[in-house]
């Protein structure tokens, strides 16, 4: 139980690294293998860089609004290369923190690639050359990467992926965006406010599959009002270049149509990444979908590997990976630890901004609950009428016979940051009485949450319930 | 080949029964074919074959109860198969074979995280990691929190002893209880149910007058209260059971099926029921007949209150030769007791009730407040007769209701009590 043991952790993303740190800080020896960048998508290429630039989207989209508080400001104008050096600095103090962490507790960074040559042994090829780490353990956190599809081969100057998206030397006149999924209409919604026109083709009937159905028609009119062009049932099938600009051709209910454009992002979507690894020669395989398959104490079918983060399977999210490597790391260190969550949140930064955490009614239903709900909207908070920003709303689902909270789901402002609290309340157990019957500081947007959960009860003090 | 295991069907079960198996060893299976159905407290599944391969063996019976994560067949796999499939995404790990006690640290964990469950009872994360470490199973600690949640210190006092434990969840607003049907509810189910199948019961039921043995047990309790010892009638009931057993060896013991005998230890052993908040538990008292009135009230006390808070060690919880179950202060005036199998018999000591009796006296008859106990004892009619039953009450009725008579009994040695009956 004392015994340190020697592990090797392939991947230094929000998985990996976390699980590093929290290896050593148990006492373990620790060997981080990273073939790109420490810090992995999430501080590189995903979440923090985006939430950079649609920070800066917003800025400009308030400060455009700024005129009804009396506000005016002529001759606003956008930098693209500044914002671009504004966003990498923040990336490079975020990575920088991680490797100053890895380096303070002790662990042995290694920049290269890892292959496995056998359940105790992998090797590195870094530019030096190549050597054979043995080790007792193994946590494979290799994360994702972005799905292409044919014909929009990444090229980062026609085509973008995400990546590319975030690095932009001129602002787009005509952005078309490949996929209606959070990433998509969080980058197109941000070229938006940057100054982009937009357009969105979604192959589904409808945008941001998989939630809230109630929350995505806030986001839908929200789209609307902002003249982004959601092009739903559509599917985009080559490009080619035209003069200056580029040819998006799409077809929509068996016809085909042509788009004009000057950039290109396809955002479809995200998958597990772990070509290369060497699995056969440990005798793991993916799944048709290319996750590992794991248990809840994220070992594989080979005793001493471990696999957390994107590659272990979905939610793809930062903070599930993370939760993931702190138990892999438990476990490894000889602690019952186990991935025992009730509900994994989830954040989505559109214009306004979505969140949910637990079941939708519909998830509830078929779990065997009787789901009831109390919704709340913005427009009846005080707090975000000061804020100018009173779209969407916050919806509780709970269990009519427990009154447990099951599901919480957001759209309107901050709501990124409201979601914790019902993260929280389903993690404890609490009841919608219990979200009610606890003081919310007033004026502030978490008071939406109370009065979506009294509203359950049809008690809600600031809406008119019949 | 791969070992496959049996796999968390539905979440958060501990265990399954093998209803039936759908192939036989030998047999060739396709990936997701269905093998066996196994039923868990929450439902029956068809437990579909990991990969492609032949069937070589079936590890468990059908009825058989086996816990998540043992193996229940081999298969070899067609095509050396991923071994991915070895076990459900979602089972507990259980890729080594965890030892009762754990040398190494992975199965150190693996153990502790088979016990667990997480998903259908609600506890807060903190009580989930405790629960973890201690070993406790969620399904069995009572929450104090609204709706039954389970807190921390829930699951601390689970295992300290001091509360929080029931197989039964605290009764909450909902119309309809499930429980889940394991542990001791259920070793006790299993118990009695061998009993009942197996002895051929034949109850019968004497009333005692134990007017004089209030009395003197009145003393005995003010005797014991100096010495700290709680004194019941159920150490009078003891020794009056004991004299009886020496006198009435056929009652004594349990038959030995594989050699075909009847085993009289020459020794009386008491089982006592007691009630405790995991469920029905006999802890053993030995040698009743050699030992003194406040020695078994001592001894009784003790074991009582160790068993109670779970802390009776096994050898404690073995080796009756006959047992007592008394629910006298709780209410009924007779029962048909359940023998503690493999005794031969079983005494239930019912509550004293105040009557008017006859009673002789120089003057004749006369009618008087009295003081009644009633004993309903079971015997297993295989071993034992009525006759044999009915002189062992008897001899109860005679010692208990000259309180005298069993005070000599106490004092002088079981085996030159021929003469006094």
């Amino acid at each position: 139980m004392n015994q340190s043991r020697k592990v090797v952790v392939i991947g230094a993303g929000p998985a990996g690294y976390v699980c590093a740190i929290r290896l050593a800080q148990l006492g373990q020896q620790v060997v981080v293998v990273e073939k790109e960048a420490l810090g992995g998508t999430c501080l590189n290429v995903g979440c923090i860089p985006s939430k950079a630039m649609i920070a800066a989207g917003s800025l400009m989209e308030k400060v455009s609004q700024a005129h009804s508080m009396g506000i005016t400001i002529e001759g606003m104008q956008l930098d693209p290369a500044k914002l671009v050096d504004w966003k990498n600095a923040i990336v490079g103090r975020l990575t920088g923190g991680v490797g100053a962490l890895l380096k303070k507790h002790g662990c042995q960074v290694i920049m290269g690639t890892a292959r496995l040559l056998d359940k105790n042994t992998v090797e590195v090829t870094t530019k030096q050359g190549t050597q054979k780490v043995s080790c007792d353990d193994i946590v494979i956190a290799t994360g994702s990467v972005p799905i292409e599809i044919s014909g929009f081969a990444f090229d980062e100057d026609a085509v973008w992926s995400s990546t590319g998206a975030l690095s932009p030397t001129t602002v787009p006149n005509h952005l078309v965006v490949i996929g209606g999924g959070y990433i998509g209409l969080e980058m197109g919604m941000m070229y938006h406010h940057l100054g982009s026109q937009v357009t969105v083709l979604e192959a589904t009937g409808g945008a941001l599959p998989g939630q809230d159905r109630d929350c995505v028609k806030v986001i839908e009119r929200s789209l609307k009002k902002k003249k982004i062009n959601l092009l739903v049932n559509t599917f985009a099938k080559q490009w080619s270049r035209s003069g200056d600009g580029l040819v998006v051709t799409i077809e929509k209910k068996g016809k085909t149509e042509e788009i004009l454009c000057d950039q290109i992002l396809s955002t479809v979507g995200r998958r597990p990444y772990s070509e290369g690894l060497g699995l056969e020669n440990v005798g793991l395989a993916t799944t048709e979908s290319g996750f590992i398959q794991i248990d809840k104490q994220m070992r594989t079918s080979v005793s001493n590997i471990y696999c957390v983060g994107d590659t272990a399977g979905q939610p793809m999210l930062a903070h599930k990976g993370s939760k993931e490597g702190l138990v892999a790391a438990g476990v490894i260190a000889g602690k019952p630890e186990e991935y025992d969550v009730r509900c994994v949140p989830a954040v989505i930064f559109t214009a306004p901004e979505m969140a949910s955490v637990g079941m939708t009614e519909d998830q509830a239903r078929e779990a065997g609950y009787e789901p009831v709900t109390g919704s709340f909207p913005f427009k009846a908070s005080g707090r975000a009428m000061t804020l100018q920003d009173t779209e969407g709303m916050v919806k509780v689902v709970s269990d009519a016979k427990s009154d447990l909270v099951l599901g919480v789901h957001m759209v309107g402002p901050e709501v990124t940051e409201l979601i914790a609290e019902a993260a929280l309340a389903i993690e404890m157990g609490a009841t919608s009485e219990d979200l009610a019957r606890t003081i919310h500081a007033h004026p502030t947007l978490p008071e939406a949450l109370m009065e979506a959960a009294e509203a359950v009860h049809n008690m809600a003090v600031h809406i008119y319930q019949a | 080949m791969i070992e496959f295991k049996l796999p968390d069907i539905g979440e958060g079960t501990a265990e399954g029964e093998i209803v039936k198996w759908l192939v036989s060893a030998g047999e060739a299976v396709k990936e997701h074919q269905a093998v066996v159905e196994v039923m868990t407290d929450k439902a029956t599944v068809e437990v579909p074959a990991p990969a492609d391969g032949t069937i070589t063996k079936l590890l468990a019976g059908e009825g058989d109860i086996v816990p998540v994560g043992d193996v229940i067949f081999h298969l070899d796999s067609a095509g050396g198969g991923a071994p991915v499939a070895e076990s459900e995404p979602s089972a507990p790990s259980t890729h080594e074979p965890a030892p009762a006690v754990a040398p190494a640290l992975v199965a150190t964990a693996t153990t502790s995280v088979a016990t667990t469950t997480t998903s259908k009872v609600l506890a807060v994360p903190s009580a989930r990691r405790v629960a973890r470490e201690l070993g406790v199973d969620l399904e069995t600690v009572a929450g104090s929190g609204r709706n039954g949640v389970i807190r921390r210190a829930d699951v601390e006092a689970s295992v300290s002893g001091t509360g929080g434990v029931s197989t039964v969840p605290r009764p909450a607003a909902v119309s309809e209880q499930r429980i889940p049907f394991r542990g001791v509810r259920r070793k006790v189910a299993e118990a009695m149910t061998r009993s009942a199948q197996t002895a051929v019961h034949f109850t019968i039921v004497e009333e005692v007058d134990v007017t004089e043995l209030v009395r003197v047990r009145q003393k005995a309790k003010a005797l014991g209260a100096q010495q700290d010892i709680k004194v019941t009638f159920m150490p009078f009931i003891m020794k009056a059971v004991a004299s009886g057993l020496m006198k009435f060896p056929m009652l004594n013991g349990h038959l030995d099926e594989a050699a075909g005998e009847i085993v009289l230890p020459g020794t009386v052993n008491l089982g006592i029921a007691t009630d405790t908040p995991n469920g029905l538990i006999v802890p053993v008292i030995p040698g009743v007949e050699s030992k003194g009135l406040l020695q078994l009230a001592a001894e009784l006390g003790d074991l009582a209150d160790r068993t109670r808070k779970g802390q009776a060690r096994p050898d404690e919880l073995r080796g009756s030769t006959f047992s007592i179950t008394n629910a006298g202060n709780i209410g009924g005036t007779l029962a048909t007791p359940i023998i503690n199998f493999p005794d031969i018999a079983i005494l239930g000591v019912h509550r004293i009730v105040r009557r008017p009796g006859v009673v002789d006296t120089p003057d004749g008859e006369v009618i008087e407040v009295r003081q009644y106990m009633n004993f309903s004892c079971s015997v297993d009619h295989r071993l034992a007769d009525g006759a044999d039953a009915a002189r062992f009450v008897a001899h109860l009725r005679e010692t208990l209701e000259e309180p005298g008579l069993l005070t000599l009994l106490l004092a002088l040695k079981i085996d030159s009590m021929e003469s006094f009956s």
